[in-house]
Order: structure tokens, then C-alpha cells, then sequence
């Protein structure tokens, strides 16, 4: 043989994934998918001057603000993570197919897996650096506004001559509708909820044929996800409904087949100002993780065999 | 491999990725649920009233902001005097946010406070329908406040509020039966206390309540001894009460000289009592309190035409009254 | 000495593809063998639809064969390990479009495994090669279709593969483009490295290639080396500069003279129309 190239070491599938996973990031951010976080920081701010009509008696000045800048900013942020999350998974492998770019990266030693993933990775960055962003300014909002009524009300108390215990109740309720650790892990169960709908979108755009089918059909069992839970119970408690074997298996695929979202409701308690436990959010991480490494590798499955 | 095959697979795969999951999220959900951090789920009338597109965001994990667009909608409805339309919207929300304390007290108030009042107002109805209307707007704002409670075990402030509802003289003449509606208060109250997070004010709240209470004297007096106590409680009703109960449990007592004790002046006592007398529509329990003005008037040589107990007591203000014509 | 390991192996292949709505199956390539050795310049002609991109696709483990197999220097295409060796352009690639000359060399580089100085100099080397130097830090989207073929020629360089696959490199493109492409095939062909093209423009193929195959609906009908299958056997050509007319009818007295031979034509050789233009068009540029 007379090649006289030396040979390359063909990287780990790690680094490969990295690759693609930086790439799909700045195509996507090339795409000027972070104009929304404009719209988010006017939704965020804006929500601050919602001077809502309501009623309320001096001692709860303006908790509803904050409780208002909680939900339309996790609200806000649950729309665009999931909407991005699908919209860009189901966008980016057809894209590749279409423009004949997957043919030149398969043509590279660069096995499908890491390609899938890669694409997911890439997605679930660019929806974890919106998040942060987004979380970032919300935190900021929060903690100027509930650091401003908390001025304002420990004031409104002083001058009615509230005894100093009642102040401190008002204090501790105060601040927990503010800024504090629960919160951040509503922002990441949200995160970790898109990350399973971008799964599912990957696993989806595999066999489907176009993106807004993929679009279309993810939005639907994100949709169903929420309110699967009550398909489980029906199967688990059919013995008290005295639903039909039929109905009862009906409930049990169904409730197999699509997943579950219910748990993640998890946010709205936040909002509300729940504590959440670190264990929840642990096992919150850890259930989300395996819904993603399953579609991931369900992917593969259908792409490996897939022919261009 | 054949493309039936390849699905084949997928799909068994899919159920068993589903067999094994399904437990961890239920055991999950039953974690958060027992925590209070999942709502119960959806009922499903919940479904059927909110329209398909807020359902579908409901559904989505959105329910709080959907709550809060509702709450727009029943503030709306609220000055357009819809009172039915602002009790369904508040069903919703509570559906939508059963731990947001503020829609639980916001819409019990809108029913048993505003639309209360204005059956009052509102001459258009016969003055039955309107005295029906009145009393069945603050019979659903207490049951609404009470199922928030039911919902909010822990929640001082909306125990406070259900018992500052019926011990409020413009409501608790609703109640057939004043004894178990300040009963009723005093047990609210009396959570609230126990929750640990309650301000002092409730404890003596809790006092007001149970010392109107037919039959439950020795208790209120009981507590009434423990909260004087503290001088931080020591308000002009706490020790007025103070003394009707002692003269209650001894009628032979020289409540005269007690009422000095109390307020520390005759002065004081005078004025104090004076003001406790004239309190009629709040249904205090009055023992020994003419007989200690009286005496007073007396240390203090107050002319009998001067004397608080020869001024007429306030004119009955009541539903008697409202529905009269 | 053995022989060498062909850097082509392509034996039997069949594909067939289910027809959308029929049940039926159309054979797109049938039972065709190629076997390209190191070093060759190879070209696949055939007429669109022939089949010539499902053989490339086979080869490089885009389609799986429905029968027969395929191999790069010994390896299964099937496996990621065949890939390590070959470079692939696609016919009318569109490459990402954000991305500049330079940033598509280097993501196609880091996925081959190349990182720090060898990459940076891989691309600079790379990107004066297919000249674009100018055009390093332009985004592709502004490229134009012979630069995006030269580009996409470079990405298939990158990690200095064996082998390079081009599929119709100069489909859409203008006579200039087009003769730069074939100049850097000619260059790769110096290099020893093995290219494996197809096309429908037959001028183009007789100028590079040295081997060729026809395949027509899908079946190799003719294959072999190049001046093998385009000489006229009984036929001689002299071409000579500057003749006189004297010349001239003393050459074809001597042919008349001849017992077997005949003269069949003379005249002027003429330009190609190509030639023509290319001149014309890149005087005092080039050359």
C-alpha cells in the first residue's frame, strides 16, 4: 500500500456526541431561537405591573404580584421549553435528511447513535440555557418585588402596632412566595419535563414522515401525559368502578404505552409556595432520566435499520 | 429484520419500559399527594366547565396561570354583580389551585360578604326572597371556606377567617343557632391556634368567640385567666369579658371593685364597661356588668340623668330589620 | 507479492425498493460486481435513475443491501469501522448553512476524531487545496454551487481517507467550477488516492478516469479500463503541427500506396466547445 497517512484515532462516542450535540446548539441558536427570551423578559417584567384588580386586605399586600410573576414566568417557561423542545427535535432530523447532510456525517465514521443523541443533547442544551436564562430574570424580579413588600408590609405592621410574632408569620409567609430553593427546582422539573417530550419527538421523527406530523402527534401525548394518571388509577381501582376486563386492559396500554406527566404538577404546588423536598426532585431527575435514555434508545432502534 | 418484526419489538418494549415505571410514578404521586404537593386530581366536572382551549392548558401544567386568568374573569363578574357566575368561577379556580389560600378566601367573601350585602340592598326582590338570598349567599361562603379548609388543614388564616365570619354581627344572624355557630368559631379559632403559626391575636379571637357561647362559661373563663396572664393581651373586651365571667361563675361577686382591679382606675372601668354595654348587636354576655356601672356611676358621682344605663342602647340593626319591608 | 486489498469490493449487489403504494418491489440495482484497486480513478456513467447513487449509498451503509455485499479496503460497509477510509460528497449537498467554510471543515473534522493543531492545519491545507481560502470565514449560505461542491470535495478529505466517493461532483455546475473539479480530482489521482465517481456527463469521465463502468437499469452492461473500451482498434490518429500542403499529399500518397490501409478523413482537429470557453473565459486568470 503506498498510503502514506498516518492513521487517526477515531474518538469516543462521547466526544463525537459533543460534537454534534455544540453543533445542533449553534445551529439552532443561528436560527434566532433565543429572540423568544426577549418576549420572555417583557412577559417577566410586564408581570410585575399587572396590577390586577383584587381584593385583598393590608396584610397581604402584594402577594398576589409575586404569586402572578411566579406563574406566568413558569408558565411562560413551561411553553417554551416544551414548544422548543418538540419543535426543534422534530425539525432538526428531517432537516438533515432533506438537505442530504445526514448522508455526509454517516459517511463519516460516526455510528447513529451518537448522531441521535447527539441531536437530543444539542436541543436539550439550548432548552437548559434558555431556562437558566429565563430563570435567571425571574429570580431577579422576584427577589426586588418580595424584597419591596416585604418593606411595605413589615411598615404597614409597625404602624398598626402588630406585635412582633405576627410580623415574623407575615415575614416567613411572605418570603416563601419570594425567591427560595423550591422554585429553582420547579424551573428544573420543567426542564426536565421538556426533556422528555424532546425524547419522545426524537423517537417520533424517526419513523414519521414529516415534522409537523411529529409536531402534531408529541403535542397530543404531551396533552394525554397530564392527565394519563387517572387512566393508571381507573385500571388500579377497576375493581370498585366495576369497569369491563376490556376497559380495564384499555386503561393498563394506555397507561403503559403513553407517559406521565402528572407528577410534574409538582410546579404548580411550588407556585403556590409549597416546599419541595430534594428527594422529589431527585426522583423527579431520575424518572425523567429514564424516560429519555429509553426513547433514545428506542430511536436507535428505528434509525439504525432506517435506509436514506 | 422485517419491518412487522421491528415493531413488534418496539412495542414490547414500550409496555415493559411502561411496566417498570409505573410503579415508581405512582409511588411518587402518593409521595407528593401525602405531601400536599399534588393537587387531587381533576375532577371531572372540572373538565366539562372550562372551555376546551383553557382545559387543554389546564392539562398542560399550566393550572395556576389558568387560575389566574379565571380570577379576572370573576372579578368581572363581580362588579357586573353576577354572584352565581363569580361562585362557578371560583369552584374552577379552587379546582385549579386548591393551595392558593387567597381564591379560598377571596371567593368565600365575594359570596357570604358582597353578594350577601347586596341582597340586603336590593330592593327589586320581596324582602323573603331577598332575606333567602341573603342567607344562602353566606351559607355557600362558609361551606366554600370550609371546604379550603378541609383542603388547607394547616392554614391558620383561613381557620381565622372562617371563625371572624361567624362571629361577625352581620353574619352570624344567619345561623338558626347562635350557640354552635360560636362554637363553631371558637373550634375554627382554636385550629388556627394549634396549627403553631396563628398570631396571639387569634387566641384571644378564639376567647371572644367562646365566651358568647351558651354553656361553655367555665372554659372561656378558664382561658380568659390563662390569656390576662400576659399583659400584651390585656384589651379593654378581654378584661370586660374577664369580668362578666368571674361574676358569671360567682353572681354574688363585688364587680365594682373587680372592675378597678382590672382597668387599674375607676375611671377607666367606667368607660370600658360603659362601652362593653352598649356593644349589643356582637352578643356579648353582659353578667354583673349593670351592676358594676352602677356602682361606679356612683364612686364617680355621676348624675343618674348623665348614667350610661338610663342612654338608650343602640336600635336592633339586624335581618329582622333589613327584610322588614 | 499478494494482491492488495481492493479499496472497492462490490459483489452481487441487488437492492430492491417497495414501490409507495404497490406491493410491488422495483429493483433498483441488480447483481452488480465492482472491484476497484488502489490508486484507480473509477467512473460509474449511466443515464439518471440507473442506479449509480444506490450502489454509492450501499457502499457507504446508507441502504442496506437486499443482497450481495459491499466492502472498502476489506471492510463490511455495514459497519461504522468501513467509514474510517472513505469520503463521501453527495450529489447537490446542501451543507449547513450557519456554518462557515472554515467551521464545516473543522465539524466534519472533530467528527472523524481530529482535534487541536492537526485539525487546524488539516482545514488550512484543505481549504488551499480546493481554493477557498477567500472564502474561509463566509457562510456557506452565501457560496456558490461550484464553491459548495468544492467545499463538500474538502469535507470528504478530511481525514485523509483512502478512498474518496463523489456523486455527479459537477452536477449544476459552470465550465470553470466544473475544470477546477476535475483538476482536483486529477490532484487526489496524483496523490494515489483511489475515487470512485459517477456521473452522466460521459466527456467528463473519459477525461479523469482510467477504469469505467455503464450500468443501465440497474445492471453493469460494460466495465473496464477506459482507453481499452474507447479505442478504435483498426484505426490510427496522427495529429501534426504546422504541415505543409506538400506534406499533406505526400502522407496521403503514401496511404494510397498502402495495400490494407485507407485514409478515412483529414482536416483540422477541432476545439471542444469546452476548450473553446475555457479559454476564452479565464485568459490572463489562470494561466
Amino acid at each position: 500500500m503506498s498510503s502514506t497517512t498516518q492513521p487517526i484515532a477515531r474518538g469516543s462516542h462521547f466526544n463525537r456526541i459533543l460534537v454534534i450535540a455544540g453543533h445542533a446548539f449553534t445551529q439552532l441558536v443561528r436560527m434566532k431561537v433565543f429572540y423568544f427570551l426577549a418576549v420572555f423578559a417583557v412577559i417577566a417584567i410586564a408581570s410585575n405591573f399587572f396590577d390586577l384588580p383584587q381584593h385583598e386586605g393590608p396584610e397581604s399586600i402584594g402577594m398576589n404580584v409575586l404569586r402572578s410573576i411566579k406563574s406566568w414566568s413558569l408558565g411562560t417557561m413551561t411553553l417554551f421549553s416544551v414548544v422548543l423542545s418538540i419543535v426543534a427535535t422534530a425539525l432538526l432530523l428531517p432537516k438533515d435528511v432533506e438537505d442530504r447532510t445526514l448522508y455526509t456525517i454517516l459517511a463519516k465514521p460516526v455510528p447513529r447513535i451518537d448522531y441521535l443523541a447527539g441531536k437530543l443533547l444539542g436541543v436539550l442544551i439550548l432548552v437548559f440555557v434558555s431556562l437558566a436564562m429565563m430563570d435567571v430574570l425571574m429570580t431577579v424580579v422576584l427577589q426586588i418585588r418580595s424584597s419591596m413588600i416585604l418593606t411595605q408590609q413589615v411598615a404597614m405592621a409597625q404602624s398598626q402596632g402588630w406585635p412582633q410574632d405576627a410580623i415574623e408569620s407575615l415575614r416567613a409567609e411572605t418570603a416563601q412566595h419570594g425567591p427560595n430553593w423550591a422554585l429553582q427546582g420547579a424551573v428544573f422539573a420543567v426542564f426536565l419535563r421538556a426533556s422528555i417530550m424532546a425524547s419522545l419527538a426524537l423517537l417520533i421523527s424517526t419513523f414519521s414522515t414529516s415534522t409537523l406530523f411529529t409536531t402534531i402527534i408529541s403535542f397530543l401525548i404531551y396533552f394525554i401525559g397530564h392527565f394519563q394518571a387517572d387512566a393508571r388509577d381507573a385500571y388500579l381501582q377497576a375493581g370498585q368502578a366495576g369497569e369491563g376486563v376490556f376497559a380495564r386492559m384499555a386503561a393498563l396500554v394506555f397507561s403503559l404505552v403513553l407517559p406521565d406527566f402528572q407528577n410534574f404538577n409538582v410546579i404548580d404546588a411550588v407556585i403556590e409556595g409549597q416546599a419541595m423536598p430534594l428527594m422529589v426532585l431527585v426522583k423527579l431527575s431520575l424518572i425523567g432520566l429514564y424516560y429519555a435514555v429509553f426513547f433514545t434508545i428506542a430511536s436507535w432502534f428505528v434509525f439504525a435499520e432506517k435506509e436514506f | 429484520m422485517k419491518a412487522w418484526q421491528r415493531n413488534g419489538i418496539l412495542l414490547a418494549a414500550l409496555l415493559a419500559f411502561g411496566a417498570t415505571r409505573l410503579p415508581l410514578e405512582k409511588s411518587l404521586g402518593d409521595e407528593l399527594r401525602k405531601g400536599g404537593l399534588a393537587p387531587p386530581p381533576l375532577e371531572i366536572g372540572t373538565r366539562d366547565k372550562i372551555g376546551q382551549t383553557s382545559s387543554a392548558v389546564a392539562l398542560g401544567g399550566l393550572r395556576t396561570l389558568v387560575a389566574t386568568f379565571l380570577n379576572l374573569r370573576a372579578f368581572s363578574f363581580f362588579q357586573e354583580q353576577r354572584w352565581d357566575d363569580v361562585s362557578d368561577t371560583f369552584e374552577m379556580i379552587v379546582d385549579l389551585a386548591p393551595r392558593t389560600r387567597y381564591y379560598w378566601e377571596t371567593g368565600s367573601w365575594h359570596s357570604a360578604y358582597n353578594a350577601a350585602s347586596y341582597y340586603i340592598n336590593n330592593s327589586n326582590m320581596p324582602s323573603l326572597r331577598r332575606k333567602e338570598a341573603w342567607r344562602a349567599a353566606i351559607y355557600r361562603g362558609r361551606a366554600f371556606l370550609e371546604r379550603g379548609i378541609r383542603n388547607n388543614p394547616s392554614d391558620w388564616s383561613l381557620l381565622s377567617t372562617l371563625g371572624f365570619m361567624l362571629t361577625d354581627a352581620n353574619k352570624f344572624p344567619a345561623f338558626r343557632d347562635p350557640d354552635a355557630t360560636f362554637t363553631a368559631a371558637a373550634d375554627a379559632y382554636q385550629k388556627a391556634v394549634d396549627t403553631g403559626n396563628a398570631p396571639a391575636f387569634v387566641n384571644r379571637a378564639q376567647f371572644y368567640a367562646l365566651a358568647r357561647a351558651k354553656g361553655r362559661e367555665k372554659e372561656a373563663l378558664a382561658l380568659a385567666r390563662a390569656l390576662y396572664a400576659d399583659p400584651k393581651n390585656r384589651l379593654p373586651t378581654l378584661r370586660a369579658l374577664l369580668l362578666v365571667l368571674e361574676a358569671h361563675e360567682n353572681p354574688a361577686l363585688d364587680t365594682a371593685k373587680l372592675a378597678v382591679e382590672l382597668f387599674e382606675t375607676p375611671e377607666r372601668a367606667l368607660e370600658a364597661l360603659s362601652g362593653h354595654w352598649q356593644r349589643t348587636r356582637e352578643r356579648f354576655p353582659v353578667d354583673g356588668v349593670a351592676g358594676a356601672l352602677g356602682a361606679l356611676e356612683k364612686m364617680l358621682a355621676v348624675p343618674p340623668e348623665k348614667s350610661i344605663l338610663n342612654k338608650p342602647l343602640q336600635l336592633p340593626n339586624g335581618p329582622d330589620q333589613w327584610f322588614s319591608k | 507479492m499478494a494482491e492488495p486489498t481492493p479499496a472497492v469490493e462490490i459483489k452481487g449487489l441487488v437492492k430492491d425498493f417497495k414501490t409507495s403504494f404497490r406491493r410491488q418491489m422495483l429493483r433498483a440495482v441488480d447483481d452488480v460486481s465492482i472491484r476497484i484497486m488502489p490508486g484507480e480513478v473509477y467512473g460509474l456513467i449511466g443515464p439518471n435513475g440507473s442506479g449509480k447513487s444506490t450502489t454509492m449509498k450501499a457502499l457507504l451503509g446508507l441502504v442496506a443491501p437486499t443482497s450481495g455485499n459491499c466492502a472498502i479496503f476489506g471492510k463490511d460497509s455495514l459497519k461504522v469501522d468501513s467509514r474510517n477510509d472513505v469520503g463521501f460528497l453527495p450529489e447537490n449537498p446542501y451543507f449547513y448553512k450557519h456554518l462557515s467554510g472554515a467551521e464545516t471543515l473543522r465539524f466534519y473534522g472533530k467528527l472523524c476524531g481530529l482535534k487541536g493543531k492537526r485539525l487546524d492545519d488539516r482545514v488550512s491545507e484543505l481549504l488551499a487545496l480546493v481554493d477557498l481560502e477567500n472564502a474561509r470565514d463566509r457562510r456557506l449560505g452565501g457560496y456558490s454551487k461550484g464553491m459548495l461542491q468544492r467545499i463538500g470535495l474538502a469535507q470528504a478529505m478530511i481525514q485523509e481517507p483512502r478512498l474518496v466517493i463523489l456523486d455527479e461532483p459537477t452536477a449544476g455546475v459552470d465550465p470553470v467550477g466544473s475544470r477546477q473539479i476535475r483538476d482536483l480530482i486529477l490532484k487526489l489521482r496524483e496523490r494515489g488516492i483511489t475515487v470512485f465517481l459517477c456521473s452522466h456527463l460521459l466527456e467528463q469521465v473519459q477525461e479523469v478516469c482510467d477504469h469505467v463502468g455503464i450500468i443501465f437499469r440497474g445492471k453493469m452492461v460494460k466495465e473496464g479500463r477506459l482507453d481499452d473500451l474507447i479505442a478504435i482498434e483498426d484505426q490510427t490518429e496522427i495529429i501534426i503541427k504546422d504541415a505543409s500542403p506538400e506534406l499533406i499529399s505526400q502522407i496521403t500518397a503514401l496511404v494510397g500506396n498502402s495495400a490494407t490501409a485507407s485514409l478515412v478523413r483529414t482536416g483540422k482537429p477541432r476545439t471542444t466547445l469546452e476548450r473553446l470557453f475555457l479559454r476564452e473565459t479565464t485568459q490572463g486568470k489562470d494561466s
